[in-house]
């Protein structure tokens, strides 16, 4: 099951997800814009239009002036899982050595790498939680919510929960950076592994593995496409529009009210 | 009867009434496969209406947002909940998920209760937009609205209101039935009024020949809001321009863009285009009407099957320039009672008017009191997208959906003494409005924005 999951699944995982999402992309590229429905304020130059994806992107702007109380949970799980991924990333590469090039040690690199895994994992855990009660508790939300929007936010905890484990139960049930290395250097050279190496014997690390599959796998069927659905729509309703010059063809006032146009003659107007 | 299993509807057309604006009403039997080819029509053109389909995570920000739900507290108001009525059906058919793991994503079969369902919630939504301006991913629900609408229509499902204006525009040129004569006595009578009011003289030309400018004004503004057409002469006059109201297109609005995108919305910008050309104007100006500005200004560029040399541009686009050269001689004392600023949603979130609409205040009034949330976030006046239906269900409703409105108006305090004016630059919101302050006894009076510049127009 563990050598299923760990060498033959994530090519299954690879492919679902690549054609899956280039299958939605395809269909929404496939139909177009038909009218101007830009949102006002309309923007004068393309470097706005900039800023504008930039702030809804990385501060979620809009979001922050319609609903504070998502807008808190929403960032904080968003910038918690952002961290993480780049943290999965670096500290893979670099063995947990990532700081060195700030100019830290080896040593307090690994640990600075652990502390900064664990505070971005607890924060993210604690932000879907947030999200999880709220979806339970508050009227509106819970008229909105279906069973997948329940299943996916449970999904995203079970992976959270048990890196979780891993990292704060480090000796018990966590895993080093080098066999990890390892495993993605040799699915990426298409290299099968040992059966007793430790990352298809760590039972934490293969479900964690799993579950991440799975969420990827669903990533192309499912709303977790709005990470590309936002650019879509903003790249529709926010975009530069010219206004027409202003001015009146053939109207000159000074002369009109000169000629006293509309003041009846012999007496006064208002 | 204007109810469906517990769901407030609207008056429907009849089938003599859907024949006049060309639809032939589809049997009950071919309704859903009829109306899932639509469907599949409509997501394949418009990417607007695909990705509200496919990327709401269904965080529920909008639902605060919407005063529909504000007011009715109905959660197939919520707008994400409206859209989902549709793309509850759009999983089922057009996506995998839906196919395979159905009830869990939430597809559904189509029947004719969801067709009956899209009639009730479409149908009072206003399209204001401000679901897309509170939506973290801008997702415009508007979007999915009009595309609801559209089907029904194919479908032959009509408010007797949308199908009659309809038929008006394309029988006479004006959505209130006025043929010319009556629009020419009209206008001769408020000259009449505007000498003996005002100590003006001048009049309204119709129709006339080499004229420089389309004056377009809300055909409503002849019958119910006299003191917007009277602004907009004086304003012309004023200014000695050279301008004309085409008889054939004596109207601003444009209800088809409201339920037919297609063939009813596309005849009255023809009608404009055509009107345009045989008087020989230079410019366009549009009259005080938020849907109408919204369908002139953005939809005609993509509507018009032929080039549009002419500049569109809205009649407070014009003022606030003159304001701003200092060519106008404006007395603000003249208005000199409290006034507060109804944003029209389709002026300050589809068409970047609000600033003007401020200049054009400030300089015209002496009394003006902001209302929160405005601008881009305003609150719709309830009536928006023509949801004005009149039977006693929908009245109702209409009470409703005008409740935050109320809300935001009594805040500013300008009804406090009794004598505050509520500005509603837009036909649709004043008649909304119009019996709205009463039912909520706000203290005001509602006026259009052009109404208080010829007040406050000085002239020697």
């Amino acid at each position: 099951m563990s050598y299923f999951i760990m060498q033959i699944m994530p090519y299954i995982t690879l492919v679902v997800f690549t054609f899956g999402v280039l299958f939605r992309l395809g269909r929404w590229a496939g139909s177009r814009i038909v009218h101007n429905i830009t949102l006002a304020p309309f923007p004068q130059r393309n470097s706005q239009v900039l800023g504008i994806f930039a702030a809804e992107a990385i501060f979620f702007r809009s979001l922050f002036s319609s609903d504070r109380t998502l807008w808190v949970g929403a960032w904080l799980m968003h910038i918690a899982l952002f961290s993480v991924i780049g943290g999965h990333i670096v500290g893979i590469y670099t063995l947990g050595e990532e700081f060195i090039y700030l100019g830290l040690s080896s040593d307090l690199s690994k640990e600075m790498s652990a502390l900064l895994g664990v505070t971005f994992g607890i924060l993210m855990l604690a932000a879907l939680v947030y999200l999880l009660i709220r979806r339970f508790t508050i009227t509106k939300v819970k008229a909105v919510t279906g069973p997948s929007d329940y299943l996916m936010l449970i999904l995203l905890l079970a992976i959270v929960t048990i890196g979780d484990i891993m990292r704060v139960f480090e000796h018990q049930f966590g895993i080093d950076y080098a066999p990890v290395k390892d495993f993605v250097a040799h699915l990426i050279m298409l290299k099968p592994l040992p059966l007793d190496h430790l990352a298809l014997t760590t039972p934490f690390f293969v479900l964690h593995i799993f579950f991440v599959q799975i969420l990827l796998m669903l990533f192309p069927f499912s709303k977790l496409m709005h990470v590309f659905g936002m650019f879509a729509n903003r790249w529709i309703i926010n975009r530069v529009y010219k206004e027409p010059a202003p001015g009146l063809p053939n109207v000159d006032i000074a002369a009109a009210r000169q000629a006293g146009i509309g003041v009846p003659s012999g007496e006064g107007g208002v | 009867m204007p109810t469906y299993k517990d769901m407030v509807q609207p008056v429907r057309a009849t089938e003599n009434d859907m024949k006049k604006i060309h639809i032939d009403p589809t049997p009950d039997d071919q309704k859903c496969d009829k109306a899932l080819q639509y469907l599949d029509e409509m997501r394949k053109k418009f990417r607007s209406f695909v990705t509200a389909m496919e990327s709401c995570v269904k965080c529920g920000a909008c639902a605060e947002n919407c005063h529909t739900y504000l007011g009715t507290k109905d959660p197939n108001n919520i707008p994400t909940n409206r859209a989902e009525l549709i793309r509850k059906i759009y999983k089922r058919y057009f996506t995998l998920e839906g196919r395979w793991f159905g009830k869990l994503v939430g597809a559904e079969d189509i029947s004719l209760d969801v067709i009956e369902q899209w009639y009730s919630y479409f149908y009072q939504c206003s399209e204001c937009r401000r679901c897309a301006r509170s939506c973290p991913f801008g997702i415009d629900t508007c979007e999915v609205t009009f595309v609801g609408r559209q089907i029904l229509h194919w479908l032959g499902i009509v408010p007797k209101l949308h199908a009659s204006v309809g038929a008006a525009m394309e029988k006479v040129g004006n959505h209130t039935n006025l043929p010319k004569p009556g629009l020419v006595d009209t206008l001769e009578f408020l000259a009449d009024d505007i000498l003996e009011e005002f100590g003006v003289e001048m009049t309204f030309p119709v129709d006339k020949p080499n004229s420089d400018i389309l004056y377009i004004p809300s055909s409503a503004d002849f019958l119910l809001n006299e003191y917007t057409l009277k602004g907009a002469g004086l304003f012309f006059s004023y200014i000695g321009a050279n301008w004309t109201i085409p008889s054939i297109v004596a109207e601003a609005g444009n209800f088809g863009y409201l339920f037919d995108q297609r063939f009813t919305q596309r005849h009255n910008v023809m009608r404009l285009l055509d009107a345009a050309q045989n008087l020989g104007v230079k410019k366009i100006v549009w009259g005080e009407c938020g849907h109408g500005w919204r369908a002139a200004k953005m939809y005609i560029p993509t509507m018009a099957d032929r080039p549009v040399p002419w500049p569109i541009t809205h009649i407070h686009d014009e003022v606030a320039y003159y304001i701003n050269t200092n060519q106008l001689k404006l007395d603000p004392t003249k208005n000199s009672k409290p006034v507060t600023l109804h944003d029209p949603c389709n002026y300050a979130r589809a068409c970047d008017l609000q600033e003007n609409l401020r200049t054009v205040m400030k300089a015209s009034v002496v009394d003006f009191r902001e209302m929160t949330p405005n601008k881009d976030w305003t609150f719709c006046c309830g009536g928006g997208s023509g949801i004005l239906f009149d039977d006693p269900e929908m009245y109702q409703r209409r009470i409703q959906l005008s409740a935050k409105k109320a809300e935001l108006v009594r805040a500013t305090g300008v009804g406090a003494d009794g004598n505050g004016i509520l500005c509603a630059p837009c036909s649709i919101c004043k008649a909304q409005l119009y019996p709205m302050v009463e039912e909520h006894k706000l203290g005001v009076e509602v006026k259009g924005l052009i109404d208080l510049v010829g007040k406050a127009l000085v002239w020697k």
